[in-house]
């Protein structure tokens, strides 16, 4: 398929292999003169851009140039990687001369384009070529059997390569050898070719038909085996490529006789040496497999003949040939339809047309079926082989499970000349890789903590193993799920021993002498306490800390008081009843008069609470719950709130209203004093005021609580906020805590082992795909969530 | 890190191109230039030969599973321009559609997402990117992509299916509103991004970081987060990762994995899309990792080492 063309009439050169983009040199031939007849020379780069799907190609350059060429290439010499343009044009001139030229100044505009040149040659200059393995070395070849060897880096004098050939006779082509570079071979119009050897600076061996009708157009080398080389001959009579192996070099190897007229131009591919071009008077250009001699290929050209063929070597596919009709056409040999051009016009018109409705017809345009192939000659048939570049060699691809399937060709089977071992087939391996070992490890000790229900020790040693503190808190919350007296143990946790605490107190008690005030406050608070604490019968005989203390210390305090009263009862000492105008008298008539109620206001007022309320208890339920209420309602010291609290059992008001920076506390007392059926809310509640604060230390606190309630939703929502949850091992810290949870919710708490919300059901799959694509098959399907349809 | 766990000789007479595993696990396909494509079962580190298919006339490059709900349906693409359908009935594979539509090789299928039905995009060096969807009763429609990278395509993957703007699965029974998507690689050394609108395909993206041919493009599976990746490699011997951050799809940035010093021929996700295995024309695989701070890093080299490239050259060498 025709991909771009140039008019001109000109010969080509490719930019090196190493060039991107690539680009296409020309320079005006001095065999042709075009229509015009004009005799004026230029030498231009073309980028080719094949994203642009036009024929044209974007000119880069334009150098005018004082010579036309017979031969132009395109070395890698000086060449830098990178964007920019580079290398050294090299041209054979019309009058002996070599002309270098930087590309990279062309490209730029630049006046002085040229590096050098020197005539030494006789005549024109027909062959050149560039030793692919030092190339500063070009080779050329003129009239009277004259070859030059140059030094790029030493331009001014030439080598040759030995003693001329006799008879003198032009040489018309000029190759390095592919694989051993200092050997070198040039042919004749004559059909004899010669190959040089530079160490020994003498031709080595002369190749020629003994018909002596060969005349040498092409020489090209095999691109892989060192002694193999093919000819191609214009004659008309013998229009034949002819390869030869020079270990048998008294006759060809094989004869290739595809071409019906004289050969003008060959071009080996070195991207497969399956491919060898050839262009000829017959109008035709083939592509044949020179070691079976098959014709692969046929490029559908008009018919005029091509005197220049050229691989591109950057992109395999895409050759250059040059036509006495003043053109050059770039080709793909992948073959492909025109037709993409002309569906491009059409995709561009629906596009203007938007392709919705262009006339109201109220339905949109169908997609425009192209008649297939109305021109058959429009879709051009690829190669009759694949080129070695399209066949993939090898291939690694994942599949499920963290399985990994690979497979290599050992070698590519047409390699000739290799030892054929006896054919092996190839093989495909399945491997597994496992890149999570740490990851796989614990979720092997997860499950067997699972299975063997050994929830305790597995907490315990996740508690041992870790390595920060709030790592170890969460732990230790969980396994107190699984012991006995769950919340006395929660309180333990947060800091709040029994024993530690009535060590506590008992120091207090020592120095209770020295705060006789706050004894006496202490005492009514006490029986404040004393008496929700026996109505609910409910377990807690500790809070807060300040709270416990009280209480611990009231329980003291209460004896020695009962004492004091015991002391002071049997003494029974007479005392006067005063009803004095005073406050004292004023109660003193309350009471004689059973008032109680305006003897605990006149308490209030007198601001001895202490007598107020015992007063209060004594003038029954009612009047205590005001007296209380009026109490609070006076009393404002730090830790009436939490009295409040207490007596009211209004512990939703603690958890809302605490500062935050003590959740530690709220929490205990929520431990302490909260009915079961209130619990979890309560543990919610606190959690997610630590969660939506922004304090990223409060929020993982949240999780603690959320442990506590036993809500495995909201940990793992909680969890997900705070940790970076998509490592494998950060996910496995969540999923450990998370079934753990789960198991001790389902121990204390009836709930349907499946349920399970959105989150957690996604980070449950996201876990067991972790464990599939680690290979763990059987794990993973444990761990996915039963409600799911994964 | 890797072990071999079953090692599958093939018998096919010429170089494998593609191999690949089906959804659990247990087939597996491979294709030849024996113009074959053959089904084993690997199940418990056997193999045991399902099925030999032929009908291919030249070298076949790639197969493609398709997603089991369609049940045992297998792609194969050939040099010798067609694309056929294997499906298995009552035990037995036979062709069951044959897409001709090629002008030449077709070099990549790949199937989309099975949310979307049976859909499969098939590559070509014809430059063309064909899709074919499955209407039912045997019927095949056809949509082709002309001239979608000049002098060919070599391969083609589908973006996951994801609803924009939505990290969780939707609830079932409101149907998803997908934006369909696949990349494309090819001979202009363009990584393309295609985009369905009003059920046509148009060119979204061109990414532009290769200096030779795409060989492959592999977009990452999703894993639930907003960002889309894809891995690139080239004849240039590069891998880029490509991601784009934006829901709109079109801030692409690349970002050089590795410069190899071959040909790169085909990339490969791992399910998780955390791990990605390169394959280089020096006949060595290496599997890729994404560190925390975003550097990729070679974790291991999956190196069979049977002698491999060096001992080969070497014997070039010694023969001259």
């Amino acid at each position: 398929m025709k991909l771009k063309e140039v008019d001109r009439t000109a010969m080509q050169a490719w930019s090196p292999a190493q060039q991107h983009p690539i680009y296409l040199a020309t320079g005006t031939s001095a065999q042709q003169l075009d229509a015009t007849f004009s005799t004026s020379a230029s030498l231009e780069i073309f980028e080719l851009d094949l994203a642009d799907p036009s024929l044209d190609m974007k000119s880069c350059a334009t150098f005018s140039s004082s010579h036309r060429y017979h031969k132009l290439i395109w070395g890698p010499h000086s060449m830098s990687s990178g964007d920019r343009v580079s290398g050294v044009l090299i041209a054979g001139g019309e009058n002996g001369n070599v002309i270098l030229y930087d590309s990279a100044k062309i490209i730029d505009g630049e006046a002085e384009v040229i590096i050098a040149q020197k005539d030494k040659h006789t005549g024109p200059v027909r062959a050149l070529d560039v030793n692919m393995f030092q190339t500063n070395l070009v080779a050329s070849g003129a009239n009277e059997s004259e070859i030059y060897i140059w030094d790029l880096n030493n331009f001014a004098t030439p080598m040759t390569p030995g003693v001329k050939t006799q008879p003198l006779e032009d040489i018309s082509c000029i190759a390095w050898n592919r694989q051993v570079q200092h050997i070198l071979a040039s042919a004749s119009p004559s059909g004899r070719a010669t190959v040089w050897d530079l160490r020994k600076n003498e031709p080595i061996i002369k190749v020629s038909d003994h018909n002596n009708r060969m005349h040498c157009s092409g020489l090209a080398w095999h691109p892989e085996v060192a002694t193999q080389m093919v000819l191609a001959s214009e004659d008309d009579r013998l229009p034949v490529i002819q390869m030869w192996d020079l270990r048998f070099a008294s006759s060809p190897l094989r004869v290739l006789e595809s071409h019906t007229r004289g050969i003008l131009a060959i071009a080996w591919s070195m991207a497969d040496p399956e491919l060898l071009l050839s262009c000829g008077k017959d109008a035709k250009i083939l592509c044949s497999n020179p070691n079976t001699g098959e014709v692969l290929y046929e490029l559908p050209t008009n018919t005029q003949w091509c005197f220049d063929i050229q691989w591109c070597p950057r992109n395999p596919a895409v050759l250059s040939a040059a036509s006495f009709d003043g053109r050059i056409s770039v080709y793909s040999i992948m073959g492909g339809s025109a037709d993409g051009l002309r569906q491009k016009q059409v995709d561009q018109l629906s596009s203007s047309f938007g392709n919705l409705d262009p006339f109201g017809t109220g339905q949109p345009l169908p997609p425009l079926q192209l008649p297939q192939q109305t021109a058959p000659q429009s879709v051009v048939m690829p190669l009759k082989k694949p080129p070695k570049w399209i066949r993939r060699p090898m291939g690694a691809s994942f599949s499920f499970g963290g399985k990994l399937v690979t497979f290599e060709n050992s070698k590519p089977p047409q390699q000739p000349g290799m030892e054929q071992q006896q054919q092996q087939h190839p093989h495909v391996y399945v491997s597994q890789v496992v890149t999570e070992k740490e990851f796989l490890a614990r979720s092997n000790q997860l499950q067997e903590a699972v299975q063997s229900q050994g929830f305790v020790s597995y907490c315990q040693k996740k508690m041992d193993m870790a390595l920060a503190d709030f790592e170890r808190n969460v732990w230790a919350f969980l396994k107190v799920n699984f012991e006995e007296d769950s919340r006395v143990r929660y309180l333990e946790l947060l800091g709040y021993r029994k024993d530690d605490l009535k060590k506590k107190v008992n120091i207090t008690l020592q120095c209770k002498v020295f705060l006789p005030i706050l004894l006496v406050d202490v005492y009514g608070i006490f029986s404040l306490l004393k008496a929700p604490a026996e109505s609910d019968g409910s377990v807690p005989n500790e809070g807060d800390e300040g709270q416990t203390t009280e209480e611990e210390f009231l329980g003291e305090t209460l004896k020695d008081h009962k004492k004091e009263t015991e002391d002071l009862g049997p003494a029974k000492t007479t005392f006067n009843i005063s009803v004095s105008g005073d406050v004292d008298g004023l109660i003193t008539q309350a009471l004689l008069t059973g008032n109680f109620e305006s003897a605990v206001d006149l308490c209030l007022h007198d601001n001895r609470m202490a007598d107020a309320i015992i007063l209060a208890i004594a003038g029954g339920q009612e009047l205590l719950s005001r007296t209380q209420e009026k109490y609070f309602a006076k009393m404002r010291s730090k830790i009436t709130r939490l009295i409040t609290a207490v007596v009211t059992k209004n512990w939703k008001e603690i958890v809302q209203s605490c500062d935050l920076q003590n959740w530690r506390e709220a929490l205990a007392a929520v431990l302490t004093y909260a009915r079961p059926d209130e619990f979890t809310a309560l543990c919610d509640l606190l959690g997610s005021r630590l969660e939506n604060e922004g304090d990223s230390v409060l929020q993982t606190q949240a999780c603690l609580c959320y442990i506590c309630a036993g809500n495995v939703d909201k940990l793992v929502a909680c969890w997900t906020k705070v940790q970076d949850g998509n490592s494998p091992l950060s996910l496995q810290d969540l999923i450990e805590k998370v079934v753990i949870l789960r198991k001790a919710v389902q121990l204390t708490q009836a709930v349907d082992p499946n349920a399970m919300g959105a989150l957690l059901a996604e980070k449950m799959s996201q876990y067991a795909n972790l464990l599939a694509a680690q290979g763990s098959l059987a794990a993973a399907l444990s761990f996915l969530p039963a409600n799911t349809n994964q | 890190q890797v072990s071999v766990i079953n090692t599958v000789d093939t018998s096919h007479e010429d170089m494998i191109h593609d191999a690949q595993m089906d959804y659990y696990g247990t087939r597996l396909a491979t294709c030849s230039s024996d113009r074959s494509v053959k089904i084993f079962d690997v199940r418990n580190g056997g193999q045991i030969l399902i099925a030999d298919l032929r009908g291919h006339e030249g070298p076949v490059w790639q197969v493609a599973w398709a997603h089991p709900m369609y049940g045992n349906i297998l792609a194969s693409c050939s040099y010798d321009r067609k694309v056929i359908i294997w499906k298995e009935e009552n035990g037995t594979w036979e062709k069951t559609y044959e897409y001709t539509g090629h002008d030449s090789s077709v070099n990549s299928v790949c199937w989309a997402p099975h949310d979307y039905g049976l859909i499969l995009a098939c590559g070509s060096s014809d430059g063309a990117i064909s899709l074919l969807s499955y209407t039912g009763d045997g019927q095949w429609e056809v949509k082709k992509i002309s001239n979608a990278h000049t002098i060919g395509c070599n391969a083609v993957s589908w973006a996951p299916a994801v609803v924009p703007g939505s990290l969780i699965e939707q609830p079932s029974g409101q149907k998803p509103n997908y934006i369909k998507r696949f990349a494309s690689g090819g001979c202009d050394n363009l990584v393309k991004i295609w985009k369905e609108e009003e059920g046509q395909w148009k060119e979204e993206q061109k990414l532009e970081a290769h200096s030779d041919w795409v060989r492959d493009v592999a977009w990452a599976p999703s894993i639930g987060l907003p960002t889309s990746t894809i891995a690139s490699c080239s004849q240039d011997g590069r891998v880029f990762i490509w991601t784009c951050d934006d829901a709109s799809g079109n801030s692409w940035s690349p970002k050089l994995l590795h410069k190899f010093n071959d040909v790169v021929w085909h990339v490969s996700w791992s399910i998780t899309a955390n791990i990605l295995a390169v394959s280089g024309g020096d006949n060595k695989v290496t599997l890729w990792k994404e560190s925390v701070d975003g550097l990729w890093a070679c974790i291991s080299d999956v190196n069979k080492g049977q002698g491999g490239v060096s001992a080969v050259a070497e014997g070039q060498q010694n023969e001259q």
